[in-house]
């Protein structure tokens, strides 16, 4: 039987120094905290990672606990995700939404929602990072720290921004590439000025190597994105070393041991590189890149659920070898829904016996040195070089979104994928190998399987709180972010700042900034424009 | 002989799309006629499109737990306009439990994460046949 998970670079039997010709430390690796940083950013006493895990379900009250309570378990940062609706800017009473509100992840509309989501988190003190929108995470977070309180300047965490793939890939909210682009842009200067402890600018290559990318596709696909929003960055005005400091990447990890370390290693030292060589930034924290890290949901099953368990561990293991400074660890249920309160539990505790009881993480770059990994970040520098290099040949990366290039490169993945396991050419244990009889496979089952109703009276409480404000307020708000809008040389985060403060919605706010690029409110055209 | 007409679609804000697409190439390669319908259909959507296209079997692919509440709609809507297109309904959030239920309100096949390729294709085959049987 094949024993490997189906690696970008197949590994040989055995390295000698004959795998690393021409291997300079000072130049290739140098010491942790020296450039080119392939041995981590940090150097001295190795602290622990931010230990996290993806939350959020129902409605604010709801999510508000289930931070509280994973805080009191010791997790020490939020990851936040939104339901269906959420992610694509809808409101919940809209038709469409109505079937999966509260179900995948915690709806948030408007900022009476984030008000009760951060109710009695100290924002000060512990680092918030979400996969919602970045327009509406940010108002929610800035505005929600304002009214109670905490210093904007001291707020930290991180928001996805991906005008490439986040449309095509992840989340459709229906927003032409112009106005994704822009909105990228905008939040990003805003934070700059607003937010400057705040990772304003994530690079989540997580979700789209999903589709069942190669580690070096992942990566490459991350570095096209990233490249061409720091050269609209800088067209801007802005300073190189203003931006580069707000850089945080979240990469995927699937089951591939040190090749998921190698990527990481060779990522931090193309970056490095990058910003010094290329685009000329001078301050060492510029080039030394902040990584963090979503384990992967396709490598795991549905089949035998506590395998994930095991998968979790591994991958954990890998990461922390690796240096990343935060680690969410899907948990063991992923393949049927958002963590429940076992597997939250169990991903966190995860976290804690290697951090804690292991002694994995007290060294830095542990694996430095080693033939195998070395040459392994050798090849993964290269490939990574080389697919970045082809795809910007083939012309702007954003002509490239628009036309759906990257679109059916994610679908032929996909399929790529699921042949792979199909014929056993990926190997999958409880899956295409070991499999158990439907009857045997119960343990956990009943944990993985339970679902969560939607949250319909959360609906009607939406709806209520629509018919409450005045409307004339909103409408005029939604005006001003209109016309604002029309004119691409203003920011447009005051007055969507200004907009949701007033009462509007964010299906309300994402339906006018679509008007203004001359698209339909509702894409469904199932609700009323208010403008 | 006719190709089997297959319709491939998913329901509401449902956004995950890598089953419906690996499943509508597997019946394209399988001889399979598929109408791709992706994502973002109502119920009455899928319907019109299924009965425009003459389809013999309508595929509804989910990600999420909106198949408790779109297939029962569905089924209703068909019963009201005394429309008989089977029905098949896959997903990686379906478990075995789900499947039973679903056959037992009304759709034809109801596939869990475990399904096979070929199990998938065979289930197709067989109930296409035995519409073109009733039919005849």
């Amino acid at each position: 039987m094949k024993h490997n998970s189906h690696p970008t670079i197949s590994l040989k039997p055995v390295y000698t120094p004959e795998d690393l010709n021409d291997f300079n430390y000072r130049q290739d690796l140098n010491d942790p905290g020296a450039f080119p940083y392939t041995r981590g950013r940090m150097s001295g006493v190795r602290s622990s990672w931010v230990q996290r895990g993806l939350s959020g379900e129902g409605d604010a009250s709801r999510s508000n606990e289930q931070f509280k309570y994973l805080i009191q378990q010791g997790q020490t940062g939020i990851d936040v995700i939104g339901d269906t609706p959420t992610m694509i800017c809808m409101d919940p009473d809209h038709p469409f939404s109505v079937p999966t509100v509260g179900t995948q992840g915690v709806s948030l509309c408007c900022l009476y929602d984030y008000l009760g989501l951060f109710k009695d988190i100290p924002l000060d003190s512990i680092a918030i990072s979400s996969s919602i929108p970045n327009i509406f995470t940010l108002s929610g977070l800035y505005l929600a720290a304002k009214k109670n309180g905490f210093d904007t300047d001291k707020l930290r965490g991180s928001v996805i921004q991906s005008p490439f793939f986040f449309e095509e890939c992840g989340y459709t909210a229906h927003l032409p590439f112009p106005l994704r682009l822009r909105l990228t842009l905008d939040s990003i200067e805003f934070c700059l000025k607003k937010m400057p402890k705040f990772h304003s600018f994530l690079e989540n290559t997580y979700f789209f190597s999903e589709t069942g990318l190669t580690t070096d596709e992942e990566i490459a696909f991350g570095f096209v994105e990233m490249r061409h929003t720091i050269r609209q960055l800088l067209k801007r005005g802005l300073e190189i070393d203003d931006i580069a400091r707000h850089i945080v990447w979240l990469v995927n990890c699937r089951m591939d041991f040190f090749e998921e370390i190698a990527k990481i290693r060779a990522t931090r030292r193309i970056f490095a590189r990058m910003m010094r060589d290329e685009f000329g930034a001078k301050n060492p924290r510029s080039q030394s890149l902040t990584m963090t890290c979503h384990t992967s949901g396709i490598a795991l099953t549905a089949q035998q659920p506590f395998n994930n368990i095991v998968r979790g561990a591994i991958q954990c293991a890998a990461l922390v070898m690796a240096g990343i400074q935060a680690i969410e660890i899907s948990a063991f249920d992923e393949p049927f829904r958002t963590p429940s309160p076992e597997s939250h539990l169990v991903s966190l505790r995860t976290q804690q016996v290697i951090d804690l009881e292991s002694g994995i993480g007290k060294v830095h770059d542990p694996l430095g040195g080693s033939y195998l990994v070395e040459s392994l970040t050798n090849q993964m520098e290269q490939k990574i070089l080389d697919g970045v290099r082809k795809v910007e040949a083939l012309g702007d990366p954003a002509d490239l979104s628009a036309k759906g290039w990257f679109k059916k490169f994610f679908e032929d993945s996909m399929e790529r994928y699921h042949k792979d396991i199909e014929s056993k050419q990926r190997i999958k244990v409880g899956t295409n190998v070991h499999q158990m009889p439907e009857h045997e496979d119960t343990m956990l089952r009943d944990v993985a399987e339970a679902k969560i109703q939607p949250y319909i009276w959360h609906v009607e409480r939406i709806r209520r709180y629509k018919e409450r404000r005045d409307r004339d307020t909103i409408k005029e708000a939604l005006l001003t972010l209109k016309h604002t809008a029309r004119d691409t040389s203003d920011n447009l985060m005051d007055s969507i700042l200004e907009a949701f403060e007033k009462g509007a919605t964010i299906g309300e706010i994402t339906g006018a900034l679509r008007t203004a690029y001359d698209c339909p409110y509702d894409p469904y055209n199932k609700m009323a424009s208010p403008l | 002989m006719k190709k089997i007409r297959v319709l491939i679609g998913m329901m509401g804000l449902d956004q995950h799309e890598a089953g419906a697409i690996s499943v509508s190439r597997l019946l394209r390669d399988a001889g399979m006629e598929v109408v791709y319908m992706g994502r973002f259909n109502s119920s009455d959507m899928i319907i019109r499109a299924a009965l425009q296209e003459d389809v013999d079997v309508i595929g509804l692919s989910f990600h999420s737990w909106d198949f408790l509440y779109y297939v029962p709609e569905m089924i209703e809507m068909m019963k009201e306009r005394d429309i008989t297109i089977p029905i098949i309904v896959g997903g990686s959030v379906i478990t075995k439990d789900d499947a039973n239920k679903l056959r037992a309100m009304g759709t034809a096949d109801a596939f869990c994460p475990s399904a096979a390729d070929h199990e998938i294709i065979e289930s197709i085959n067989t109930i296409a046949r035995q519409g073109s049987e009733r039919d005849e």
